[in-house]
Protein backbone atom coordinates (compact mmCIF):
# COMPACT_ATOMS: atom_id res chain seq x y z
CA UNK A 1 0.00 0.00 0.00
CA UNK A 2 3.01 2.31 1.15
CA UNK A 3 4.28 1.86 -1.97
CA UNK A 4 1.29 3.09 -4.06
CA UNK A 5 1.05 5.82 -2.16
CA UNK A 6 4.70 6.81 -1.94
CA UNK A 7 4.32 6.85 -5.81
CA UNK A 8 0.88 9.03 -6.09
CA UNK A 9 1.93 11.78 -3.43
CA UNK A 10 4.59 12.75 -5.60
CA UNK A 11 2.89 12.54 -8.22
CA UNK A 12 -0.20 14.41 -7.03
CA UNK A 13 2.00 17.08 -5.75
CA UNK A 14 3.81 18.18 -9.28
CA UNK A 15 0.03 18.18 -10.78
CA UNK A 16 -0.26 21.80 -12.35
CA UNK A 17 -4.18 21.16 -11.20
CA UNK A 18 -2.67 21.78 -7.65
CA UNK A 19 -1.14 24.63 -8.09
CA UNK A 20 -3.58 26.27 -10.42
CA UNK A 21 -6.20 25.74 -7.97
CA UNK A 22 -4.32 26.65 -4.96
CA UNK A 23 -2.54 30.01 -6.17
CA UNK A 24 -6.15 30.96 -7.22
CA UNK A 25 -7.66 30.09 -4.28
CA UNK A 26 -5.22 32.25 -2.52
CA UNK A 27 -5.43 35.35 -4.91
CA UNK A 28 -9.03 35.39 -3.72
CA UNK A 29 -8.02 34.73 -0.11
CA UNK A 30 -6.23 38.10 0.28
CA UNK A 31 -7.76 40.65 -1.06
CA UNK A 32 -10.48 39.50 1.47
CA UNK A 33 -8.69 40.29 4.28
CA UNK A 34 -7.39 43.65 3.12
CA UNK A 35 -11.19 44.77 1.98
CA UNK A 36 -12.30 43.45 5.81
CA UNK A 37 -8.94 46.13 7.37
CA UNK A 38 -10.43 48.41 5.07
CA UNK A 39 -13.84 48.58 6.66
CA UNK A 40 -11.73 49.38 10.04
CA UNK A 41 -14.72 46.86 11.62
CA UNK A 42 -12.76 45.01 14.88
CA UNK A 43 -12.72 41.51 15.31
CA UNK A 44 -13.43 42.06 19.46
CA UNK A 45 -13.89 38.26 20.43
CA UNK A 46 -12.02 34.73 19.67
CA UNK A 47 -15.58 33.28 18.72
CA UNK A 48 -16.14 36.30 16.20
CA UNK A 49 -12.55 35.28 14.88
CA UNK A 50 -13.37 31.20 14.58
CA UNK A 51 -16.37 32.64 13.00
CA UNK A 52 -14.59 34.41 10.41
CA UNK A 53 -12.22 31.52 9.45
CA UNK A 54 -15.39 29.07 9.08
CA UNK A 55 -16.90 30.90 7.15
CA UNK A 56 -12.95 31.62 5.32
CA UNK A 57 -12.45 27.98 4.71
CA UNK A 58 -15.70 27.34 4.23
CA UNK A 59 -16.26 29.22 1.15
CA UNK A 60 -12.90 28.98 -0.21
CA UNK A 61 -11.79 25.76 0.95
CA UNK A 62 -15.05 24.06 0.27
CA UNK A 63 -15.32 25.10 -3.64
CA UNK A 64 -11.80 24.95 -4.52
CA UNK A 65 -10.69 22.14 -2.35
CA UNK A 66 -13.91 20.50 -3.61
CA UNK A 67 -13.46 20.91 -7.67
CA UNK A 68 -9.30 19.75 -6.84
CA UNK A 69 -10.78 16.86 -5.20
CA UNK A 70 -12.93 15.59 -8.16
CA UNK A 71 -11.07 16.52 -10.99
CA UNK A 72 -7.99 14.67 -9.24
CA UNK A 73 -10.35 12.04 -9.00
CA UNK A 74 -11.74 11.98 -12.33
CA UNK A 75 -8.49 11.28 -13.49
CA UNK A 76 -6.86 9.46 -11.53
CA UNK A 77 -6.59 5.51 -12.73
CA UNK A 78 -7.64 6.96 -16.50
CA UNK A 79 -4.93 9.22 -17.30
CA UNK A 80 -2.21 6.72 -15.77
CA UNK A 81 -3.97 3.46 -18.20
CA UNK A 82 -3.75 6.30 -21.47
CA UNK A 83 0.08 7.03 -20.45
CA UNK A 84 0.85 3.46 -19.84
CA UNK A 85 2.25 4.23 -16.37
CA UNK A 86 -0.53 1.55 -14.74
CA UNK A 87 0.72 -1.30 -16.73
CA UNK A 88 4.14 -0.68 -15.47
CA UNK A 89 3.32 -0.60 -11.95
CA UNK A 90 0.82 -2.99 -11.89
CA UNK A 91 2.73 -5.25 -13.28
CA UNK A 92 5.22 -5.60 -10.56
CA UNK A 93 4.66 -7.49 -7.61
CA UNK A 94 1.71 -5.19 -6.12
CA UNK A 95 -1.73 -5.84 -5.18
CA UNK A 96 -4.65 -3.91 -7.26
CA UNK A 97 -6.46 -3.64 -3.79
CA UNK A 98 -3.23 -2.09 -2.41
CA UNK A 99 -2.27 0.00 -4.68
CA UNK A 100 -5.51 1.83 -5.16
CA UNK A 101 -6.00 2.30 -1.44
CA UNK A 102 -2.43 3.79 -1.29
CA UNK A 103 -3.88 5.95 -4.80
CA UNK A 104 -6.15 6.94 -2.22
CA UNK A 105 -4.21 7.66 0.86
CA UNK A 106 -2.24 9.82 -1.03
CA UNK A 107 -5.11 11.92 -2.73
CA UNK A 108 -6.92 11.91 0.70
CA UNK A 109 -3.48 13.18 2.19
CA UNK A 110 -2.80 15.61 -0.49
CA UNK A 111 -6.39 17.65 -0.41
CA UNK A 112 -5.50 17.65 3.54
CA UNK A 113 -2.58 19.69 3.52
CA UNK A 114 -4.56 22.22 0.91
CA UNK A 115 -7.05 22.17 3.96
CA UNK A 116 -4.22 22.83 6.41
CA UNK A 117 -2.91 25.62 4.28
CA UNK A 118 -5.96 27.67 3.44
CA UNK A 119 -6.87 27.21 7.41
CA UNK A 120 -2.88 28.70 8.39
CA UNK A 121 -3.31 31.61 5.33
CA UNK A 122 -6.52 32.43 7.14
CA UNK A 123 -5.20 32.40 10.59
CA UNK A 124 -2.35 34.58 9.73
CA UNK A 125 -4.74 36.86 8.09
CA UNK A 126 -6.56 36.80 11.50
CA UNK A 127 -3.42 37.47 13.14
CA UNK A 128 -2.89 40.41 10.36
CA UNK A 129 -6.20 41.55 11.14
CA UNK A 130 -4.96 41.91 15.05
CA UNK A 131 -8.18 39.29 15.82
CA UNK A 132 -7.31 37.94 19.23
CA UNK A 133 -6.76 33.73 19.42
CA UNK A 134 -7.56 31.50 22.08
CA UNK A 135 -7.57 27.50 21.98
CA UNK A 136 -11.12 27.59 20.47
CA UNK A 137 -9.77 28.17 17.66
CA UNK A 138 -7.65 25.69 17.28
CA UNK A 139 -9.99 23.04 18.30
CA UNK A 140 -12.80 24.46 15.77
CA UNK A 141 -10.43 24.96 12.93
CA UNK A 142 -9.13 21.34 13.17
CA UNK A 143 -12.78 20.19 13.79
CA UNK A 144 -13.87 21.73 10.34
CA UNK A 145 -10.41 20.75 8.67
CA UNK A 146 -11.55 17.43 9.72
CA UNK A 147 -15.45 17.73 8.47
CA UNK A 148 -14.48 19.49 5.38
CA UNK A 149 -11.92 16.52 4.82
CA UNK A 150 -14.68 14.08 4.74
CA UNK A 151 -16.66 15.90 2.23
CA UNK A 152 -13.31 15.99 -0.16
CA UNK A 153 -12.77 12.35 0.32
CA UNK A 154 -16.17 12.03 -0.57
CA UNK A 155 -15.55 13.80 -3.95
CA UNK A 156 -12.23 12.09 -4.37
CA UNK A 157 -14.27 8.59 -4.36
CA UNK A 158 -16.68 10.17 -6.36
CA UNK A 159 -14.13 11.13 -8.91
CA UNK A 160 -12.40 7.69 -8.80
CA UNK A 161 -15.70 6.22 -10.25
CA UNK A 162 -15.82 8.42 -12.92
CA UNK A 163 -11.88 7.36 -13.59
CA UNK A 164 -12.95 3.74 -13.58
CA UNK A 165 -15.45 3.84 -15.67
CA UNK A 166 -14.79 6.62 -18.55
CA UNK A 167 -11.47 5.94 -19.90
CA UNK A 168 -10.83 8.96 -21.45
CA UNK A 169 -8.89 11.15 -18.75
CA UNK A 170 -10.51 14.53 -20.98
CA UNK A 171 -13.85 13.70 -21.40
CA UNK A 172 -13.88 12.19 -17.80
CA UNK A 173 -12.90 15.89 -16.18
CA UNK A 174 -15.80 17.13 -18.70
CA UNK A 175 -17.96 14.99 -16.72
CA UNK A 176 -16.53 16.03 -13.33
CA UNK A 177 -17.23 19.44 -14.26
CA UNK A 178 -20.55 18.60 -15.55
CA UNK A 179 -21.28 16.87 -12.26
CA UNK A 180 -19.73 19.60 -10.46
CA UNK A 181 -22.11 22.19 -11.95
CA UNK A 182 -24.94 20.61 -12.22
CA UNK A 183 -25.21 18.32 -8.12
CA UNK A 184 -23.13 21.25 -6.86
CA UNK A 185 -24.45 24.56 -8.20
CA UNK A 186 -27.97 23.35 -9.98
CA UNK A 187 -29.27 21.02 -7.30
CA UNK A 188 -28.55 23.27 -4.03
CA UNK A 189 -30.40 26.26 -6.05
CA UNK A 190 -33.52 24.25 -7.06
CA UNK A 191 -33.90 22.79 -3.58
CA UNK A 192 -33.39 26.08 -2.37
CA UNK A 193 -35.94 27.68 -4.50
CA UNK A 194 -38.49 24.83 -3.63
CA UNK A 195 -38.34 25.50 0.29
CA UNK A 196 -38.47 29.45 -0.45
CA UNK A 197 -41.23 29.07 -2.44
CA UNK A 198 -43.85 27.92 0.21
CA UNK A 199 -42.09 30.00 3.12
CA UNK A 200 -40.56 33.51 1.67
CA UNK A 201 -42.02 33.71 -1.50
CA UNK A 202 -45.63 33.66 -0.03
CA UNK A 203 -47.97 36.11 0.66
CA UNK A 204 -47.06 36.34 4.49
CA UNK A 205 -42.75 35.38 4.52
CA UNK A 206 -41.30 33.59 6.87
CA UNK A 207 -37.58 33.63 7.37
CA UNK A 208 -37.58 31.01 10.44
CA UNK A 209 -39.85 28.70 8.80
CA UNK A 210 -37.60 29.15 5.49
CA UNK A 211 -34.40 28.24 7.66
CA UNK A 212 -36.22 24.81 8.78
CA UNK A 213 -37.62 23.70 5.32
CA UNK A 214 -34.13 25.03 3.98
CA UNK A 215 -32.27 22.93 6.08
CA UNK A 216 -34.69 19.57 6.12
CA UNK A 217 -34.77 19.85 2.01
CA UNK A 218 -30.89 19.95 1.85
CA UNK A 219 -30.55 16.70 4.27
CA UNK A 220 -33.10 14.88 2.30
CA UNK A 221 -32.65 15.96 -1.29
CA UNK A 222 -29.07 17.10 -1.24
CA UNK A 223 -27.60 14.36 1.02
CA UNK A 224 -25.21 13.36 -1.89
CA UNK A 225 -23.70 16.75 -2.19
CA UNK A 226 -21.20 16.96 0.57
CA UNK A 227 -20.56 20.53 0.53
CA UNK A 228 -24.22 21.38 1.27
CA UNK A 229 -23.90 19.11 4.24
CA UNK A 230 -21.17 20.15 5.41
CA UNK A 231 -23.19 24.08 5.15
CA UNK A 232 -25.81 22.39 7.40
CA UNK A 233 -24.05 21.67 9.75
CA UNK A 234 -21.24 24.75 9.66
CA UNK A 235 -24.56 27.24 9.81
CA UNK A 236 -25.51 25.62 13.37
CA UNK A 237 -22.24 26.90 14.74
CA UNK A 238 -24.30 30.08 15.64
CA UNK A 239 -27.38 30.93 16.77
CA UNK A 240 -29.34 34.22 16.35
CA UNK A 241 -30.59 35.09 20.20
CA UNK A 242 -33.19 37.58 20.68
CA UNK A 243 -36.32 39.22 19.59
CA UNK A 244 -36.65 40.50 16.03
CA UNK A 245 -36.03 43.65 16.91
CA UNK A 246 -32.78 42.96 18.36
CA UNK A 247 -31.54 39.67 17.76
CA UNK A 248 -27.56 39.02 18.75
CA UNK A 249 -25.30 36.05 16.77
CA UNK A 250 -24.14 34.03 19.07
CA UNK A 251 -21.25 31.57 18.39
CA UNK A 252 -21.66 27.76 20.21
CA UNK A 253 -19.12 26.01 17.85
CA UNK A 254 -18.08 23.22 15.54
CA UNK A 255 -19.05 20.51 18.18
CA UNK A 256 -22.06 21.93 19.06
CA UNK A 257 -23.27 22.28 15.55
CA UNK A 258 -21.92 18.44 14.87
CA UNK A 259 -23.71 16.94 17.70
CA UNK A 260 -26.89 19.05 16.23
CA UNK A 261 -27.21 17.40 12.84
CA UNK A 262 -25.52 13.86 13.20
CA UNK A 263 -27.83 13.20 9.97
CA UNK A 264 -25.57 15.55 7.87
CA UNK A 265 -22.37 13.65 9.33
CA UNK A 266 -23.79 10.20 8.41
CA UNK A 267 -24.85 11.55 5.03
CA UNK A 268 -21.05 12.26 4.59
CA UNK A 269 -19.86 9.25 5.73
CA UNK A 270 -22.05 6.55 4.43
CA UNK A 271 -22.30 8.25 0.89
CA UNK A 272 -18.49 8.38 0.68
CA UNK A 273 -18.17 4.09 2.05
CA UNK A 274 -20.08 3.42 -0.65
CA UNK A 275 -18.48 5.32 -3.61
CA UNK A 276 -15.03 3.94 -2.44
CA UNK A 277 -17.14 0.72 -2.42
CA UNK A 278 -17.67 1.21 -6.01
CA UNK A 279 -14.99 2.84 -7.17
CA UNK A 280 -12.39 -0.09 -5.46
CA UNK A 281 -14.98 -3.00 -6.66
CA UNK A 282 -14.51 -1.64 -10.42
CA UNK A 283 -10.78 -1.20 -10.26
CA UNK A 284 -10.25 -4.34 -8.61
CA UNK A 285 -12.47 -6.25 -11.87
CA UNK A 286 -11.50 -3.62 -14.61
CA UNK A 287 -8.94 -4.43 -17.43
CA UNK A 288 -6.07 -1.77 -17.40
CA UNK A 289 -5.73 -1.55 -21.28
CA UNK B 1 7.95 -21.49 -17.14
CA UNK B 2 4.62 -20.17 -18.98
CA UNK B 3 1.39 -21.97 -19.79
CA UNK B 4 -1.35 -20.88 -21.57
CA UNK B 5 -4.49 -23.15 -22.33
CA UNK B 6 -7.75 -22.14 -24.12
CA UNK B 7 -7.71 -18.66 -22.88
CA UNK B 8 -10.32 -16.45 -23.94
CA UNK B 9 -11.03 -12.97 -24.34
CA UNK B 10 -14.04 -11.24 -25.37
CA UNK B 11 -14.22 -7.50 -25.75
CA UNK B 12 -17.94 -7.26 -26.28
CA UNK B 13 -18.52 -9.31 -29.23
CA UNK B 14 -14.95 -9.35 -30.75
CA UNK B 15 -13.38 -12.48 -29.87
CA UNK B 16 -9.68 -11.14 -29.34
CA UNK B 17 -8.28 -14.42 -27.74
CA UNK B 18 -10.16 -17.85 -28.87
CA UNK B 19 -9.20 -20.27 -27.19
CA UNK B 20 -5.44 -19.80 -27.10
CA UNK B 21 -2.84 -21.94 -25.67
CA UNK B 22 0.36 -21.75 -26.36
CA UNK B 23 3.76 -22.93 -23.72
CA UNK B 24 7.26 -21.00 -23.02
CA UNK B 25 9.63 -23.30 -21.65
CA UNK B 26 13.28 -22.42 -19.49
CA UNK B 27 15.58 -21.04 -21.26
CA UNK B 28 13.34 -20.07 -24.05
CA UNK B 29 13.62 -16.94 -26.89
CA UNK B 30 9.83 -17.24 -27.68
CA UNK B 31 8.92 -14.95 -30.43
CA UNK B 32 5.69 -14.03 -30.67
CA UNK B 33 4.20 -12.95 -33.94
CA UNK B 34 0.79 -11.76 -35.36
CA UNK B 35 -0.82 -9.15 -37.59
CA UNK B 36 -1.73 -6.16 -35.87
CA UNK B 37 -5.24 -7.25 -33.62
CA UNK B 38 -4.25 -10.48 -33.64
CA UNK B 39 -4.50 -10.78 -29.81
CA UNK B 40 -0.84 -10.73 -28.82
CA UNK B 41 -1.20 -7.61 -26.60
CA UNK B 42 -4.30 -9.03 -25.03
CA UNK B 43 -2.46 -12.43 -24.31
CA UNK B 44 0.45 -11.29 -22.18
CA UNK B 45 -1.88 -8.17 -20.44
CA UNK B 46 -3.85 -11.51 -19.28
CA UNK B 47 -0.61 -13.70 -18.17
CA UNK B 48 -0.11 -10.56 -15.94
CA UNK B 49 -3.38 -10.23 -14.61
CA UNK B 50 -3.84 -6.54 -16.20
CA UNK B 51 -6.88 -7.87 -18.22
CA UNK B 52 -9.32 -10.17 -17.15
CA UNK B 53 -10.07 -13.28 -20.05
CA UNK B 54 -13.68 -15.00 -19.77
CA UNK B 55 -11.92 -18.53 -20.05
CA UNK B 56 -9.05 -20.89 -19.77
CA UNK B 57 -5.72 -21.50 -17.69
CA UNK B 58 -2.91 -19.43 -16.73
CA UNK B 59 0.13 -21.20 -15.39
CA UNK B 60 3.13 -19.37 -14.14
CA UNK B 61 6.40 -20.86 -12.45
CA UNK B 62 4.33 -23.73 -11.61
CA UNK B 63 1.93 -21.75 -10.02
CA UNK B 64 -1.89 -21.52 -11.27
CA UNK B 65 -2.46 -17.77 -11.77
CA UNK B 66 -5.76 -17.63 -13.36
CA UNK B 67 -8.59 -20.05 -13.66
CA UNK B 68 -12.11 -19.62 -15.49
CA UNK B 69 -12.66 -16.10 -15.19
CA UNK B 70 -10.36 -15.57 -11.84
CA UNK B 71 -7.01 -14.75 -11.02
CA UNK B 72 -4.99 -16.34 -7.99
CA UNK B 73 -3.73 -12.76 -6.90
CA UNK B 74 -1.35 -14.45 -4.34
CA UNK B 75 0.17 -16.66 -6.80
CA UNK B 76 -0.19 -13.56 -9.64
CA UNK B 77 1.88 -11.53 -7.44
CA UNK B 78 4.71 -14.31 -6.41
CA UNK B 79 4.79 -15.17 -10.11
CA UNK B 80 5.36 -11.65 -10.92
CA UNK B 81 8.86 -11.07 -8.32
CA UNK B 82 10.12 -13.19 -11.38
CA UNK B 83 8.69 -11.74 -14.13
CA UNK B 84 9.94 -8.61 -16.07
CA UNK B 85 8.12 -6.76 -18.46
CA UNK B 86 8.52 -4.18 -21.00
CA UNK B 87 4.78 -2.62 -22.18
CA UNK B 88 3.87 -1.22 -25.50
CA UNK B 89 2.90 2.56 -26.27
CA UNK B 90 3.85 3.47 -22.55
CA UNK B 91 6.11 5.98 -20.81
CA UNK B 92 7.01 6.13 -17.32
CA UNK B 93 6.32 8.87 -15.10
CA UNK B 94 7.63 12.33 -16.51
CA UNK B 95 8.94 13.99 -13.58
CA UNK B 96 11.04 11.84 -12.48
CA UNK B 97 14.73 11.06 -13.27
CA UNK B 98 15.68 7.64 -15.01
CA UNK B 99 17.61 6.85 -11.12
CA UNK B 100 14.28 7.44 -9.51
CA UNK B 101 11.96 6.09 -11.41
CA UNK B 102 14.18 2.71 -11.38
CA UNK B 103 15.08 3.28 -7.88
CA UNK B 104 10.87 3.16 -7.25
CA UNK B 105 10.37 0.46 -9.28
CA UNK B 106 13.24 -1.79 -7.46
CA UNK B 107 11.44 -0.73 -4.40
CA UNK B 108 8.10 -2.41 -5.40
CA UNK B 109 10.44 -5.54 -5.82
CA UNK B 110 11.30 -4.74 -2.41
CA UNK B 111 14.97 -4.41 -2.99
CA UNK B 112 17.23 -3.49 -0.40
CA UNK B 113 18.80 0.22 -0.95
CA UNK B 114 22.65 -0.62 -1.42
CA UNK B 115 21.71 -3.08 -3.64
CA UNK B 116 18.79 -1.27 -5.71
CA UNK B 117 21.90 1.52 -6.20
CA UNK B 118 24.07 -0.98 -7.33
CA UNK B 119 21.14 -2.34 -10.18
CA UNK B 120 19.78 0.66 -11.06
CA UNK B 121 23.71 2.19 -12.12
CA UNK B 122 24.35 -1.56 -13.87
CA UNK B 123 20.96 -1.15 -15.36
CA UNK B 124 21.49 2.35 -16.33
CA UNK B 125 25.25 1.84 -18.16
CA UNK B 126 23.54 -1.16 -19.89
CA UNK B 127 20.95 0.70 -21.82
CA UNK B 128 23.19 3.87 -22.06
CA UNK B 129 21.31 6.00 -20.29
CA UNK B 130 23.94 6.33 -17.11
CA UNK B 131 24.56 10.10 -18.91
CA UNK B 132 21.00 11.35 -18.62
CA UNK B 133 20.59 9.96 -14.92
CA UNK B 134 19.56 13.39 -14.14
CA UNK B 135 17.35 14.85 -16.74
CA UNK B 136 13.88 14.24 -16.36
CA UNK B 137 11.94 11.47 -18.36
CA UNK B 138 9.37 14.23 -19.64
CA UNK B 139 12.55 15.42 -21.82
CA UNK B 140 13.35 12.27 -23.50
CA UNK B 141 13.26 10.53 -26.73
CA UNK B 142 11.08 8.26 -27.59
CA UNK B 143 14.02 5.98 -28.19
CA UNK B 144 15.35 6.80 -24.34
CA UNK B 145 11.86 6.04 -23.02
CA UNK B 146 12.07 2.89 -24.59
CA UNK B 147 15.48 1.91 -23.14
CA UNK B 148 14.27 3.04 -19.87
CA UNK B 149 11.36 0.61 -19.93
CA UNK B 150 13.43 -2.35 -20.51
CA UNK B 151 15.73 -1.16 -17.80
CA UNK B 152 12.76 -1.61 -14.99
CA UNK B 153 11.74 -4.27 -16.50
CA UNK B 154 15.37 -5.83 -15.77
CA UNK B 155 15.17 -4.12 -12.32
CA UNK B 156 14.97 -7.50 -10.24
CA UNK B 157 16.74 -9.77 -12.96
CA UNK B 158 13.73 -11.49 -14.07
CA UNK B 159 13.67 -15.13 -14.91
CA UNK B 160 11.08 -14.63 -17.49
CA UNK B 161 11.02 -11.20 -19.34
CA UNK B 162 7.95 -10.21 -21.39
CA UNK B 163 8.45 -7.78 -23.73
CA UNK B 164 5.64 -6.40 -26.06
CA UNK B 165 6.81 -4.75 -29.16
CA UNK B 166 10.21 -3.70 -27.82
CA UNK B 167 11.90 -2.38 -30.74
CA UNK B 168 8.95 0.31 -32.03
CA UNK B 169 10.84 3.62 -31.32
CA UNK B 170 14.11 2.36 -31.60
CA UNK B 171 17.03 3.37 -33.86
CA UNK B 172 19.52 0.77 -35.85
CA UNK B 173 22.03 1.26 -33.16
CA UNK B 174 19.46 0.80 -29.90
CA UNK B 175 18.43 -2.15 -32.23
CA UNK B 176 21.26 -4.24 -32.51
CA UNK B 177 22.52 -3.24 -28.18
CA UNK B 178 18.49 -4.56 -27.96
CA UNK B 179 19.34 -7.79 -29.49
CA UNK B 180 22.39 -8.28 -27.18
CA UNK B 181 20.75 -7.68 -23.91
CA UNK B 182 18.05 -10.38 -25.32
CA UNK B 183 20.96 -12.72 -26.30
CA UNK B 184 23.10 -12.06 -23.52
CA UNK B 185 19.70 -13.01 -21.25
CA UNK B 186 19.56 -16.33 -23.10
CA UNK B 187 23.52 -16.95 -21.99
CA UNK B 188 22.87 -16.70 -18.45
CA UNK B 189 19.92 -18.87 -18.69
CA UNK B 190 16.60 -16.72 -18.83
CA UNK B 191 13.39 -16.94 -20.40
CA UNK B 192 12.03 -14.36 -22.93
CA UNK B 193 8.95 -13.74 -24.54
CA UNK B 194 8.85 -11.45 -27.04
CA UNK B 195 5.61 -10.25 -29.21
CA UNK B 196 6.45 -8.74 -32.42
CA UNK B 197 5.40 -7.73 -36.11
CA UNK B 198 9.05 -7.07 -37.52
CA UNK B 199 9.78 -10.73 -38.73
CA UNK B 200 13.50 -10.15 -38.72
CA UNK B 201 13.97 -8.96 -35.37
CA UNK B 202 12.16 -12.24 -34.35
CA UNK B 203 14.02 -14.42 -36.81
CA UNK B 204 17.25 -13.23 -35.69
CA UNK B 205 17.32 -13.75 -31.96
CA UNK B 206 14.49 -16.59 -31.27
CA UNK B 207 14.45 -20.43 -31.18
CA UNK B 208 11.01 -20.81 -31.06
CA UNK B 209 8.27 -18.66 -32.77
CA UNK B 210 4.36 -18.76 -31.66
CA UNK B 211 2.28 -17.18 -34.44
CA UNK B 212 -1.20 -16.55 -33.67
CA UNK B 213 -3.58 -14.87 -35.92
CA UNK B 214 -6.92 -13.94 -34.79
CA UNK B 215 -6.72 -14.85 -30.92
CA UNK B 216 -5.42 -18.34 -32.15
CA UNK B 217 -1.82 -19.74 -32.20
CA UNK B 218 -1.56 -20.70 -35.63
CA UNK B 219 1.83 -22.69 -35.29
CA UNK B 220 4.14 -22.90 -32.17
CA UNK B 221 7.60 -24.54 -33.23
CA UNK B 222 11.58 -24.81 -33.20
CA UNK B 223 12.41 -22.34 -35.88
CA UNK B 224 14.17 -24.46 -38.52
CA UNK B 225 11.49 -26.98 -37.81
CA UNK B 226 8.70 -24.33 -38.94
CA UNK B 227 10.84 -24.21 -42.56
CA UNK B 228 11.07 -27.28 -43.05
CA UNK B 229 7.43 -28.26 -42.68
CA UNK B 230 6.59 -25.00 -44.91
CA UNK B 231 9.10 -26.66 -47.27
CA UNK B 232 7.10 -29.96 -47.03
CA UNK B 233 3.51 -28.12 -47.53
CA UNK B 234 4.70 -26.59 -50.86
CA UNK B 235 6.77 -23.80 -50.13
CA UNK B 236 9.41 -25.20 -52.58
CA UNK B 237 11.26 -21.73 -54.65
CA UNK B 238 14.04 -22.64 -57.15
CA UNK B 239 15.85 -20.91 -59.13
CA UNK B 240 17.32 -22.19 -62.36
CA UNK B 241 19.86 -21.04 -64.72
CA UNK B 242 20.48 -23.04 -67.64
CA UNK B 243 23.01 -23.05 -70.98
CA UNK B 244 20.08 -22.12 -73.59
CA UNK B 245 16.55 -20.86 -73.23
CA UNK B 246 14.08 -24.38 -72.05
CA UNK B 247 10.55 -24.31 -73.12
CA UNK B 248 8.23 -25.26 -70.21
CA UNK B 249 5.45 -25.87 -71.50
CA UNK B 250 3.51 -28.82 -70.23
CA UNK B 251 5.66 -28.68 -67.30
CA UNK B 252 3.48 -29.21 -63.95
CA UNK B 253 5.44 -26.55 -61.73
CA UNK B 254 4.81 -22.61 -62.06
CA UNK B 255 7.70 -21.19 -63.95
CA UNK B 256 8.13 -17.53 -64.47
CA UNK B 257 11.28 -16.40 -66.40
CA UNK B 258 14.14 -14.22 -64.30
CA UNK B 259 15.96 -13.89 -67.84
CA UNK B 260 16.16 -15.51 -71.22
CA UNK B 261 18.12 -17.93 -69.02
CA UNK B 262 17.32 -18.56 -65.70
CA UNK B 263 13.78 -18.94 -64.26
CA UNK B 264 12.06 -19.33 -60.83
CA UNK B 265 10.48 -22.52 -60.49
CA UNK B 266 7.55 -23.05 -57.37
CA UNK B 267 6.44 -26.48 -57.02
CA UNK B 268 4.40 -28.42 -53.89
CA UNK B 269 7.64 -30.72 -53.46
CA UNK B 270 11.64 -30.96 -53.70
CA UNK B 271 11.40 -31.75 -57.50
CA UNK B 272 15.34 -31.40 -57.96
CA UNK B 273 15.69 -34.43 -59.66
CA UNK B 274 12.86 -34.51 -61.60
CA UNK B 275 13.74 -31.13 -63.19
CA UNK B 276 16.84 -32.40 -63.90
CA UNK B 277 15.21 -34.94 -66.34
CA UNK B 278 13.14 -32.21 -67.51
CA UNK B 279 15.69 -29.99 -68.70
CA UNK B 280 17.82 -33.19 -70.33
CA UNK B 281 14.91 -34.07 -71.91
CA UNK B 282 14.94 -31.05 -73.68
CA UNK B 283 18.35 -31.29 -74.45
CA UNK B 284 19.62 -28.28 -72.24
CA UNK B 285 22.03 -28.09 -68.92
CA UNK B 286 21.45 -26.85 -65.68
CA UNK B 287 24.40 -24.79 -64.60
CA UNK B 288 22.84 -23.73 -61.00
CA UNK B 289 19.72 -24.36 -59.18
CA UNK B 290 19.40 -22.71 -55.77
CA UNK B 291 16.58 -23.79 -53.67
CA UNK B 292 15.66 -20.38 -51.80
CA UNK B 293 14.33 -21.15 -48.45
CA UNK B 294 11.58 -19.29 -47.49
CA UNK B 295 11.97 -15.99 -45.09
CA UNK B 296 9.40 -16.18 -41.66
CA UNK B 297 8.03 -13.33 -43.88
CA UNK B 298 6.98 -15.47 -46.74
CA UNK B 299 5.91 -18.34 -44.25
CA UNK B 300 4.48 -15.59 -41.55
CA UNK B 301 2.05 -14.33 -45.06
CA UNK B 302 0.67 -17.78 -45.60
CA UNK B 303 -0.07 -18.20 -42.36
CA UNK B 304 -1.78 -15.09 -41.84
CA UNK B 305 -3.52 -15.49 -45.68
Amino acid sequence: MFWGFRLEFKQSLRTKKLWVILGVMMLLYLPGFYLQKASGEEIETVQQAVSILINNVNGLGGFFIAILALLMGATAINSEIEKGTLRVAMSKPIKRLSYIGGKFLAHTVVVLMALLLTTLVGIVGLAWLGAPMGSQLVTDSLLLNGLLLLAMVQLVALGYIISTFIKSSSTALGVALVVMFVVFMIMPAIVQFVAAKDTLLSENPDWEAYQEKSEEYKTKYLFYVPTTQIDVIVSDATVVKGDVTNPSVEYVGIGHAIKSNLANLFNLVFLTLVYLAIAFYRFLRMDLR
Amino acid sequence: MMKIENLVKLYKDVRALDGLSLEVKPGQVYGFLGPNGAGKSTTILSTLGLIFPQEGRIELFGLEVFRDGKFNEENLVEAKRQIGYMPEHATLWDFMTPVQTLDVIGEAFEIPKAEREKRVRELLELVNLWDDRNRKVGKFSKGMRQRLLLAQALINDPELLILDEPMTGLDPTGIAEFKDIIREQKKVGKTVFFSSHILAHVEEICDTVGVIVKGKLRVEDNLERIKREFLKRGGYTIILETNVPVDFTGAEWKVSPLGEKKYRIVAPEDIREQLHDFVSARGAKILTMQVKEPSLEEIFLKMVE
